[in-house]
């Protein structure tokens, strides 16, 4: 171990590595100029700010706006409606538009362009984890499975793809450019992302609790915190730990938001808001057609069973299955959470869609890819189109819509499980090889 | 405080009643401009309650009233039922001004323990008293404004005026109609058959441009010195006509109503009929019968003359006969009129204006009210108030943001409009999109908002017909020249159409959403619970597979 982490380090001060981070800096400095482009010199800002895929109730900076004004002119703003943040964050972002000096749009590009680089670090504690693995397990593989395995290059390069794809994804740009506060969220997950991959459990527990007080859904990766530092420590003590240290910084942040807010009517605007689905708003999700057209006998059960659907229900045996790869059961629950929660944005999409070059070992095995990727172009075109149809030119109706968000949520689906899919016929290929015989007959492989 | 001229004083309404109950009657005919004539008829009755309460019984006073307001612990009770859109810039000031459909506010007693439920009972029981849809006014319509409404009345500490014991609310979608007028006349001590409400005929009455009934009820003083105090009852019925609709220009009482006086009433202790004889300048008309007596106004520097009959026992009408030839008048503006409307295109965003003119020489303080349904989401941080290209800056606001289901946003601003100038007020809104059972049955027809209420105390009396505050009858309001003249006036209701699902779809809808769930439950299942092993493959074909099936089943016949 101590020898691979050696040469390990010296790769890294090699030159090839060091033309990595040129074109790290070539990629950023890139896709800020689009974005600031898109900002401050198009016409389109406030055309993709208002639009529902980028803007939902809870991540609206419009909202956001509000709030600020009517902290500002007295009135508490969890008082009304307008508002889905946590009052940290609501004081985060008065820290940062008034104080800091800075326009918004920048401070925008500034945070988007941090997460791909954190981000890119993340991936590149990863991919040195696989490498190690690789090297570790390699007298295990069965012989003529080399086609399975990462290669050095790809090794090097995951990261960078990493880094592309988060920047220059479409999702993440609109994200991005239409003042999303997915942005800020996104960029406290790709911090607990590194913290976790490089084991400081004080830190991912930290940003975990903030990602969480963001959004409740992110509660769930505890458990895959848990399982990394109970790999990482050999030992139940310290895993708990971490768990302990975040519900303790969860506490606090709660504690912190109370007496900004001095009522406790923040609680009920934002978790209870995420839970129980009162705006019924289109989004990108599922929730908002199928609660509008329920039966009012109904909807506690069902508003029950999609949460639990969106959050527990696939957490423990997924857990349970990958175990052994924290950041494919990460990447998994992500996708599950951006499928099916309450009011999922395209910038959430953005982020798990950067995330998967990390998995390029797997493309090649994959079976749906082209049928995906022509969903993904297909409802990113057909969803402005269809939305501005039915409540502009009053030609088409909800179902329309509807059906888009319906193909949308297909596609991710079917990438999610063709993904996991892929990744345990690999792991069964790399211990058995890739022979289907059983003696001299032809045999084929079955989940059973 | 700068604005304290807003709120109303409260001074001492001198009544003196010697009787237990009085009742009078008046009629108020003045022709607005060439075309409309508005008639107002006001009925007052006034009671010195006894002190056994208001529930015991009463002369003329309709018991029914003050059973309710004893019930519910009211303290003062205005309604308005109305159809139609007062034309401030073309009729000038209404006696007493409604917005379109219904409306309703309450002042409750500071001893109220739950105002929401005595609020949501009283306005259920109006609701069968005027056969009007008060029933569905509960706490999420209902606001409690601050600034624009005081207590007209006496109220019993005249230092705490606490306006969460208000309660207003509209019902801008209510359409007035017979079955509210019938209720409304048998409140009255001679129900319609004789005296001034013998004229309420509901064939004529609805073929008006605007008709609007009131009902005012408030807590008088019944001596100098205020040591007892009475109910004042004020039922008023607003109705404009039109020269079109009439066919001639020349009108009387028989022409309008279908039929004059027959007969007074005899609990009425007066019953009177004034005419308004300004438009006599500028469309000379001749009255066909000579009045009783002809009073000489004089009102906050404007001069105006009235015609005043007395309803006596032979039968009677009075109308009017114009002298000239129609003639093209010039129509002069009243001091302060507002209009309001809705700006952007689409269901997604859009936005709510309110202009108001000042028509005045000097400024004008206003306070603006919107009650604004929680169906629009608002941004209070695009609410933009420019006079010109000036930003004009609110004196106060006061926001109280509205919450989806549950309460509506209130919104008043005090503003002071510059001379001669026109305030536009903007907000912006997002729309809701509603659970498929929340819209009504014709959900294309689209959702009210109500009118925008902006209560100004004007410095001069032209084109003002209303009471003053310490009068309750049409004779009080001759010669009352008072430091300021409050008019509030009522802007058009708007109507949005909120996007709408397909409401044909629940099952389709449930049934496709549960598909994508379980195309995820499906292959999440079998990976996670299943892991792979190889199988020798079967090389026979479907045929020989079912052959073989059948094959086991016949043998098992066999044995």
């Amino acid at each position: 171990m101590k020898g691979l982490e050696q040469k390990n380090h010296e790769n890294r001060n090699s030159p090839w590595i060091k033309c990595i981070y040129g074109r790290l800096a070539l990629l950023c400095l890139s896709a800020a100029a689009i974005r600031y482009w898109l900002i401050f010199f198009s016409k389109y800002q406030t055309t993709i700010a208002d639009h529902l895929e980028i803007s939902t109730p809870l991540n609206s900076w419009k909202r956001v706006k509000e709030g600020l004004y009517l902290y500002s002119i007295g009135i508490n703003p969890y008082d009304g409606d307008m508002l889905h943040e946590i009052p940290t964050s609501l004081f985060f972002y008065q820290y940062i538009t008034e104080k800091l000096g800075l326009s918004t749009g920048v401070i925008f590009i500034i945070s988007d362009i941090a997460t791909a680089i954190i981000l890119f670090l993340a991936t590149r504690h990863y991919m040195f984890l696989i490498y190690v693995e690789r090297e570790v397990n390699k007298d295990h593989y069965a012989k003529e499975t080399d086609e399975y395995l990462y290669t050095n290059m790809d090794l090097g390069k995951a990261p960078l793809y990493v880094a592309a794809t988060f920047l220059f994804n479409p999702y993440t740009i609109f994200n991005c450019v239409g003042f999303a506060t997915t942005v800020f969220y996104n960029c406290f997950l790709s911090m607990f992302l590194f913290m976790l991959l490089s084991r400081k459990a004080y830190m991912s527990s930290l940003f975990l609790s903030i990602c969480t007080s963001i959004s409740f859904y992110s509660i769930i990766l505890t458990v895959p915190m848990w399982l990394q530092f109970h790999k990482q420590f050999k030992g139940k003590l310290r895993a708990i730990l971490s768990v302990i240290f975040f519900v303790m910084n969860f506490a606090v942040l709660l504690f912190i938001g109370h007496r900004l807010d001095n009522t406790n009517a923040f609680f009920e605007n934002v978790y209870g808001f995420i839970l129980s689905v009162p705006d019924l708003k289109p989004n990108i999700g599922l929730f908002w057609y199928f609660f509008t057209e329920m039966f009012d006998h109904f909807r506690e059960l069902f508003i029950f069973s999609f949460q639990i659907n969106a959050t527990i229900l696939y957490l423990i045996p997924l857990a349970l299955k990958f175990r052994n790869d924290v950041f494919l059961l990460i990447t998994a629950l992500l996708y599950i959470l951006t499928i099916f929660k309450s009011y999922p944005c395209v910038g959430d999409v953005g982020l798990v869609i950067s995330l998967l070059p990390c998995f390029k070992h797997l493309f090649n095995y994959s079976q749906q890819q082209f049928l995906i990727f022509v969903i993904y172009l297909v409802t990113f075109c057909l969803g402005p189109i269809v939305w501005h149809l039915w409540i502009y030119s009053n030609s088409a109706n909800a179902n329309f819509y509807f059906g888009v968000t319906l193909a949308f949520a297909v596609a991710q689906i079917f990438l999610v499980t063709d993904i996991l899919f892929v990744y345990i016929k690999r792991e069964f290929c790399l211990h058995f090889g890739k022979k289907r015989k059983i003696g001299q007959k032809d045999a084929i492989l079955v989940l059973e | 405080m700068h604005y304290a001229f807003i709120l109303l004083l409260f001074t001492f309404i001198e009544i003196c009643i010697s009787e237990e109950d009085v009742f009078t009657e008046e009629l108020l005919i003045k022709p607005l401009n060439a075309d409309n004539v508005y008639t107002h008829f006001h009925f007052t009755t006034k009671w010195n309650v006894p002190d056994s309460g208001f529930s015991s019984h009463s002369r003329i006073f309709p018991r029914i009233l003050g059973e309710i307001i004893e019930r519910y612990n009211v303290q003062e009770l205005h309604i308005g039922l109305t159809n139609g859109l007062w034309r401030y810039e073309k009729w000038g000031y209404p006696v007493v001004s409604a917005s379109p459909g219904g409306e309703i506010w309450t002042w409750f007693k500071p001893d109220t323990k739950d105002v929401d439920k005595n609020w949501k009972e009283l306005t259920n029981s109006l609701s069968g008293l005027l056969c009007a849809s008060f029933n569905f006014i509960d706490s999420t319509n209902t606001i409690s404004p601050e600034f624009s409404f005081r207590p007209q009345g006496i109220i019993d500490n005249s230092e705490k005026v606490n306006s969460s014991y208000l309660k207003y609310s509209s019902l801008p979608r209510e359409i007035v109609c017979t079955e509210n007028l019938t209720p409304w006349k048998k409140l009255l001590p001679c129900n319609a058959k004789t005296g001034l409400g013998s004229l309420l005929n509901s064939g004529y009455i609805h073929n008006t441009r605007y008709h609007s009934l009131g009902l005012h009820l408030r807590r008088i003083c019944t001596d100098k010195y205020c040591s007892h105090t009475g109910l004042e009852l004020q039922q008023t019925i607003s109705l404009v006509y039109d020269s079109k609709t009439l066919g001639t220009r020349n009108w009387s009482l028989i022409k309008f109503f279908g039929q004059g006086i027959l007969n007074s009433c005899d609990l009425a202790e007066s019953s009177t009929i004034y005419i308004d004889n300004k438009m006599n300048s500028s469309n000379p008309f001749r009255l066909t019968l000579k009045p009783d007596e002809v009073i000489t106004s004089i009102r906050g520097g404007t001069v105006s003359e009235f015609a005043k009959y007395n309803v006596g026992k032979t039968i009677f009408s009075v109308g009017v006969d114009y002298l000239t030839q129609k003639e093209v008048t010039i129509n002069q503006l009243p001091v302060l009129y507002a209009h309001q409307y809705l700006s952007g295109y689409g269901k997604e965003n859009g936005g709510l204006v309110l202009k108001i003119t000042n028509n005045h020489w000097s400024e004008l303080d206003v306070v603006v009210l919107q009650n604004i349904p929680w169906y629009l989401q608002l941004y209070l941080h695009t609410l933009k108030i420019t006079v010109g290209d000036k930003m004009l800056k609110p004196i106060k606001l006061k926001f109280k943001p509205g919450k989806l289901r549950t309460r509506y946003h209130h919104l008043e601003i005090l503003l002071r409009i510059p001379a001669k100038s026109v305030a536009t007020v903007s907000l912006n809104f997002d729309y809701t999109f509603l659970k498929w059972q929340e819209y009504p049955p014709d959900a294309n027809h689209g959702f009210y908002i109500g009118s925008a209420i902006i209560s100004c105390y004007l410095p001069l009396a032209r084109d003002f017909v209303g009471l003053p505050q310490d009068g309750s009858m049409i004779r009080d309001s001759f010669n009352a020249s008072r430091s300021g003249y409050l008019v509030q006036i009522r802007t058009e209701t708007l109507i949005v159409t909120l996007p709408t699902p397909d409401f044909s779809m629940p099952y389709n809808v449930i049934c496709l959403a549960c598909t994508v769930v379980a195309l995820a439950f499906g292959p999440l299942h079998n990976i996670t619970t299943k892991r792979f092993i190889l199988k020798v493959k079967d090389d026979r074909t479907l045929l020989d597979k079912i052959k073989a099936k059948l094959g086991i089943n016949l043998k098992k016949k066999e044995d």
